[in-house]
């Protein structure tokens, strides 16, 4: 065979077709340039790779994701954050225990509302701290009344607490019957055995539908990503509970999972002077909660009309 | 091939140039307009300073007796007869108005136990014939770290509510299987001698993105 029985192939340039010196140098120009404002046009994708890596953007769903897969989603956050931080956390998933169902209950005659929950939770949950996200937020609102319209938040006198009010701290209420849930459109939250109602934040879209479907303003979004100082990370995380958020995803309380599943109380409860806030398991007669569900005016689920079935609870002493 | 002369190719249409010279004008504009950062990234927010790491403080603001002891502390403030004499009772001494008089060595004492004011006696609670313990209403003499039970013989409920965990400051772990509960004494959060709350400085309040929320409050409304 010799190479003459070939037809000439089709990408060889015809030297003579419409092409001479010119019109070359034309186009190359032409092409060149546009190639390179088309590179730096697109040059803002590249900083997503900050915050999304192949493994994370691959990963299963928190519900099917194998023990295995689940130890390698937990060494790879742990490597994340210490890459970001410097701090070599600790990230575990701990799962609901048998026999148990958590109660928060917060007694309106003792709290003052000195706003140390708000901060401790904040510290606790490596919440962003600017922009602020907390997932408590303390009304306040005058004796006799109980007008969440009247309420105020931005309350800021000498001392607390102040004569003629009283102080109403709300946060993730741990419904039974939960709206945020229902609307979600991926599945990302669901409620837990032990009543707590968690986020995969690897699994949220964003799409904030939980948000406007809560009643009680618990659910927070992170617009930007969150910017937790070094010195104030908790390097104690949970994988549902308080590993560091990434922007454009929900969150909100979770009873400090990472602390209750471990059989401890929340950060809130420990660190409020006036010993407001109880916690524990309803299923256990022997409980505070159970104690106070008992033996208490135990007064309100807020918004009980709408049918969502707090798990929290405000009561009252007298 | 040799039918299609150079001479006869019109070359590229206009309309081609026409798009591709806009198209090269519109990315070199981006290009620009991302090299000089002309709209923007976000705007850098506010700083929010960091809060006071002692309101993260989870101690109790008082100590108790109990807690002294324990961390081997300096004890010479409960050691009474360093002044007191033995077996004779202190005298008490008040004025026209039957309040008591505080005597100049124990100044730092505030006594506001109760709105009523007529829990003033200091043997009310101390035992006369041995200031080293606490004496009940019902005639039993208790200790200085059993202070608990010493209200409780007064404050029954409330007492009831500190036992079942339902009063009071509690810390540690609700899961007793898997560690121990901290319950504070009465005297860890109450001074015995003016138990009432004091008053002290909330923490900040929230920064919302775009600025506080004015709401008319009960005072500025109407």
């Amino acid at each position: 065979m010799s190479h003459s029985d070939f037809p000439p192939l089709q990408g060889e340039p015809a030297p003579a077709a419409g092409m001479n010196r010119r019109s070359f140098l034309r186009t190359s120009a032409v092409l060149t340039t546009g190639l390179a404002a088309l590179a730096s046009s697109l040059r803002p994708l590249l900083e997503l790779e900050d915050y999304t890596s192949v493994e994370q953007f691959m990963q299963k769903y928190y519900k099917e994701l194998t023990p295995a897969e689940m130890a390698k989603v937990l060494k790879r956050i742990e490597n994340e954050v210490e890459k970001q931080y410097g701090i070599r956390p600790q990230v575990r998933d701990l799962r609901p225990m048998d026999g148990v169902e958590f109660v928060y209950a917060l007694n309106l005659t003792r709290c003052i509302g000195c706003r140390k929950c708000v901060h401790a939770c904040v510290q606790e949950n490596n919440q962003s701290r600017n922009p602020e996200i907390q997932y408590i937020r303390v009304l306040r609102m005058p004796h006799g009344s109980f007008d969440l319209d009247q309420s105020e938040h931005n309350y800021a006198p000498a001392t607390v607490p102040e004569k003629g009010y009283f102080y109403m701290p709300v946060q993730c209420q741990q419904c039974r019957n939960p709206p945020c849930v229902k609307v979600c459109p991926v599945h990302a939250t669901w409620q837990e055995t032990d009543g707590i109602t968690v986020i995969d934040y690897n699994w949220c879209i964003g799409c904030r539908y939980c948000e406007a479907a809560c009643p009680y303003w618990a659910r927070h979004f992170n617009f930007t990503k969150p910017s937790i100082p070094k010195e104030r990370l908790n390097p104690e995380m949970s994988y549902l509970g308080n590993q560091p958020r990434h922007q454009g995803v929900m969150e909100k309380c979770h009873f400090c999972i990472q602390r209750t599943r471990a059989g401890r109380y929340p950060a809130c409860l420990e660190v409020c002077p006036a010993g407001a806030r109880k916690f524990g398991n309803i299923l256990d007669p022997n409980s505070e909660v159970s104690y106070i569900l008992r033996t208490k005016r135990v007064f309100i689920q807020l918004k009980e009309e709408l049918g969502t079935s707090p798990r929290f609870f405000y009561y009252f002493d007298v | 091939m040799d039918e299609h002369s150079p001479a006869e190719d019109p070359g590229p249409p206009r309309k081609t140039n026409l798009v591709l010279g806009t198209l090269l004008v519109g990315f070199v504009a981006l290009a620009a307009a991302f090299a000089l950062n002309l709209w923007g990234r976000q705007a850098p927010l506010d700083a929010i300073p960091l809060v006071d790491p002692a309101l993260l403080d989870t101690a109790t603001n008082r100590r108790s007796y109990a807690d002294l002891v324990r961390a081997k502390e300096d004890l010479s403030d409960f050691d009474c007869y360093t002044c007191h004499e033995k077996n004779k009772a202190p005298t008490l001494r008040y004025d026209e108005h039957q309040n008591l008089l505080i005597p100049t060595e124990h100044s730092d004492i505030v006594m506001g136990h109760g709105e009523h004011g007529r829990n003033n006696n200091c043997f009310n609670c101390h035992n006369e014939t041995n200031l080293k313990l606490l004496q009940t209403r019902d005639g039993r003499a208790l200790q200085f770290d059993d202070s608990p039970q010493l209200c409780g013989s007064c404050h029954g409920p409330t007492y009831d509510d500190w036992e079942a965990g339902a009063h009071g400051r509690i810390s540690g772990f609700w899961n007793r299987r898997l560690g121990a509960i901290k319950r504070q004494d009465c005297v860890n959060c109450h001074n015995p001698h003016a138990p009432a709350f004091q008053g002290r400085q909330p923490a900040p309040g929230p920064h919302p993105l775009h600025g506080p929320m004015v709401k008319p409050t009960a005072e500025s409304g109407h």
